[in-house]
């Protein structure tokens, strides 16, 4: 009887056994490394050179994995999904669990490319361990301060950042204060009471509010105890603290009364209503493609050790952007997969640039889209020759 | 009849023939194999546990190294600021699990009650099957209908409510966010629900049907005879399924990291936000700065751990009082 039970049992086991080997199989063989090592010798970089309309080489079969920043995820999907469309045997995963996983998961080497809304420091980067790691970046993005005020629509509500410091540090509690009103000029402000929401895990968002915050108001340093801003939000104790962007923007969206920061993508795509910021030139201006876009002309010199665009001169530019930074080795010792990677990057760097601006991000200008394609151009084999012509 | 030895043994005794080939089957290979393996299961799983302790522990043990067994006790968490203490985070978890358990105890006993005693046969059945379909539902689902159906709820009307209680208002006073530590107790109540009410039944099942045959034709009413002879009588099992729904509460994380809110401090209204040990260490894991961070994040693994433990072994040692009991028959308590 026990044989009428298990045998067929065993067979669907079996197959479902033997296609996991099989694909696993198929994947292994994907990451032999032995399978296509440059020799040192060869004087034509194997990617070919970078450009949309040429392509040399041929594209093998490769999946690329990545992890990181939670800000970027609409834009990551859309521009892998039509990078995926238009190279099919490209496939790539993007795990948006927030920019600390991704900077420990490239450290560890377990992904083949991280992504952090903050460059990692050299502290970070004397953690990875398979080498030097190249910091490119992608995306240009802002973080909208969004509230749940009925009434009081787009634009109207206007914050500096001494009054936000006060909101966020519990010193106005309710939302017909008179400082708000004062610098806002509304004088109908419903009485109800303000909720801040941060975000309880670490974030790029809670560090770009945080640095305008210790930039515009002191009373914030001395509240926070430092000057350095930091990824976890330095008050905890204030508010409600929600898990990632659509954590807080669940819990904006469904309370009255509430005032939080969002990657101004999230912010855009649900229609919340943002707080128009001032900015270091005194005008208030709300998130948009084009205050953001300001803030990144308006940052020339940027690298991934001057990455802080934060409250920036300009009479456009909006005080909270930042840009996104892909994180990748630059020693990868399989060649199909350090090309692919590289073409990948290029085409988001610009022809995926396109699609920024529909999903609320901001296109990079020029000088950036060029630093980041001469980090790519950086890429080489495990011996030393670089993988694209520059 | 003479005693029995194994030399004295006549060859046509029956008895002979069935110990004489289990002796052989023992001495045999296959015997040995199987017993060979019975240790080597046993001793991995025993490893197994060893290994995640240690493993734990030394993880831990820059934090504790650092601030001592204080840290267990000790005031603030602000890993912005490099303050590491688990003592805020040890009574955010306690209260949650207490009121959870407040709420979830009579309600509980209650539903286990009417399934066991009361309950019509066609109704018992479903009801007993749905609640124990609620035990399935995934810890982050309910987290989410937490957020999503009960935060606003609360947030409008329930808390508002309970504040303008007069009495309760000690209880239940400043603004009503929604998350909060009412929000993660009612949620953990709905997880713990399903344990409870189905060893509650298992206890008040087990009790004698003499006892409560007695208690009726001593005159007793159908709520006596629960109340007095069945409810005693379970008392340890009913106990051990609270223990058991008290350890489960105590690590659940997941769930209680969407809805209470993540403000470490010290909770002064059970509607106002708090934190526990699983939501802390949910948010901050990914991301702890290595080294001490890193460090204080298994140490309030390692505290919970010590919690959960304990709790478990309670329950446990209650299920084997309970099960010994079950099998000599006691008189009705007076």
């Amino acid at each position: 009887m026990l044989r009428r039970i298990t045998i067929p049992l065993l067979i669907p086991l079996l197959a479902l056994g033997g296609g996991a080997w099989v694909t696993a199989g198929a994947a292994l063989a994907g990451q032999a490394d032995l399978a296509r090592v440059a020799p040192a010798t060869a004087t034509l970089a194997p990617g070919g050179v970078l450009n949309e309309r040429t392509d040399t080489t041929t594209p093998a079969a490769v999946t690329l994995n990545g992890a990181g920043a939670n800000s970027i995820e609409p834009f990551f999907q859309r521009v892998f999904y039509d990078y995926n469309k238009a190279n099919s045997q490209t496939t790539v995963n993007y795990s948006p669990a927030g920019s600390s996983v991704g900077v420990a998961d490239i450290e560890q080497n377990t992904v083949n490319f991280g992504d952090s809304e903050i460059p990692m420091a050299s502290t970070d980067l004397a953690e990875a361990t398979a080498g030097k790691i190249i910091q490119i970046p992608v995306d240009l993005g802002g973080v909208a301060v969004s509230y749940n005020l009925p009434g009081i629509k787009q634009g109207k509500l206007k914050l500096d950042g001494p009054t936000l410091a006060a909101i966020f540090d519990g010193t106005i509690t309710n939302w017909d204060d008179s400082r708000i009103a004062q610098v806002s000029g509304l004088k109908d402000l419903p009485n109800l009471t303000i909720v801040p929401v941060h975000r309880a895990d670490s974030s790029g968002p809670g560090w770009d509010l945080d640095a305008y915050l210790i930039r515009t108001t002191r009373a914030w340093v001395s509240a926070i105890g430092t000057s350095k801003p930091s990824k976890t939000w330095p008050l905890p104790n204030v508010g409600v603290g929600e898990q990632l962007n659509s954590g807080v923007a669940t819990y904006i969206h469904q309370t009255p009364g509430a005032i939080g920061y969002v990657e101004y993508a999230y912010a855009f795509q649900s229609g919340f209503t943002n707080v128009a910021l001032k900015n270091l030139a005194g005008r208030f201006l709300l998130p948009s493609e084009r205050s953001i876009a300001a803030a990144g002309t308006n940052s020339p010199k940027i690298g991934a050790f001057r990455f802080d665009i934060i409250d920036r001169p300009g009479v456009g530019t909006y005080p909270l952007a930042n840009f996104s930074w892909t994180l990748v080795y630059r020693k990868q010792p399989n060649l199909d997969t350090g090309i692919a990677l590289g073409k990948l990057l290029y085409y988001v760097v610009t022809q995926g640039q396109k699609a920024a601006a529909a999903l609320g991000y901001a296109p990079m200008p020029a000088v950036d889209v060029q630093l980041a394609v001469s980090g790519i151009e950086e890429v080489e084999t495990s011996m030393g020759a670089r993988l694209f012509a520059s | 009849m003479s005693s029995i030895s194994p030399g004295r043994l006549r060859s046509s005794d029956p008895a002979v023939g069935v110990r004489d080939t289990l002796a052989r089957r023992r001495r045999g290979s296959r015997g040995r194999v199987y017993s060979a393996s019975r240790w080597i299961a046993a001793g991995l799983f025993a490893l197994l546990l060893v290994s995640l302790v240690v493993s734990l522990a030394t993880g831990a043990d820059q934090a504790f190294a650092h601030s001592g067994i204080g840290f267990v006790w000790s005031g603030t968490w602000n890993p912005a600021a490099s303050e590491y203490g688990a003592g805020i985070l040890v009574v955010g978890t306690l209260v949650t699990t207490g009121v959870a358990m407040l709420l979830v105890v009579p309600v509980g006993l209650g539903a286990a009650a009417f399934l066991s005693e009361l309950a019509p046969r066609w109704l018992a059945g479903p009801l007993s099957a749905a609640i124990d379909l609620l035990a399935a539902i995934p810890s982050i689902v309910v987290g989410l209908w937490g957020l999503i159906v009960l935060s606003p709820l609360f947030a409008r009307d329930v808390e508002p409510a309970l504040s303008s209680v007069p009495l309760a208002s000690w209880f239940f006073h400043g603004h009503a966010y929604g998350p909060g530590i009412l929000l993660a107790s009612v949620v953990l109540a709905v997880m713990t629900l399903p344990t409870v009410v189905a060893l509650s039944r298992t206890a008040l099942g087990g009790v004698a049907v003499a006892d409560r045959e007695a208690a009726l034709a001593l005159g007793a009413t159908r709520w006596q005879v629960v109340r007095r002879a069945v409810i005693p009588g379970a008392r340890s099992g009913i106990a051990a399924a609270i223990t058991l729904a008290m350890g489960r509460a105590l690590g659940e994380s997941i769930a209680v990291a969407m809805v209470i809110g993540n403000e470490p401090s010290i909770p002064h209204s059970l509607i106002g936000p708090g934190a526990t040990l699983g939501s802390a260490i949910i948010n901050q894991f990914a991301e702890a700065n290595p080294g001490l961070g890193a460090s204080s994040i298994v140490a309030l693994a390692v505290v919970l751990l010590a919690l959960t433990v304990a709790v478990n072994l309670g329950g446990q040692a209650l299920l084997r009082a309970n099960a010994a009991r079950l099998l000599t028959r006691e008189r009705i308590p007076s």
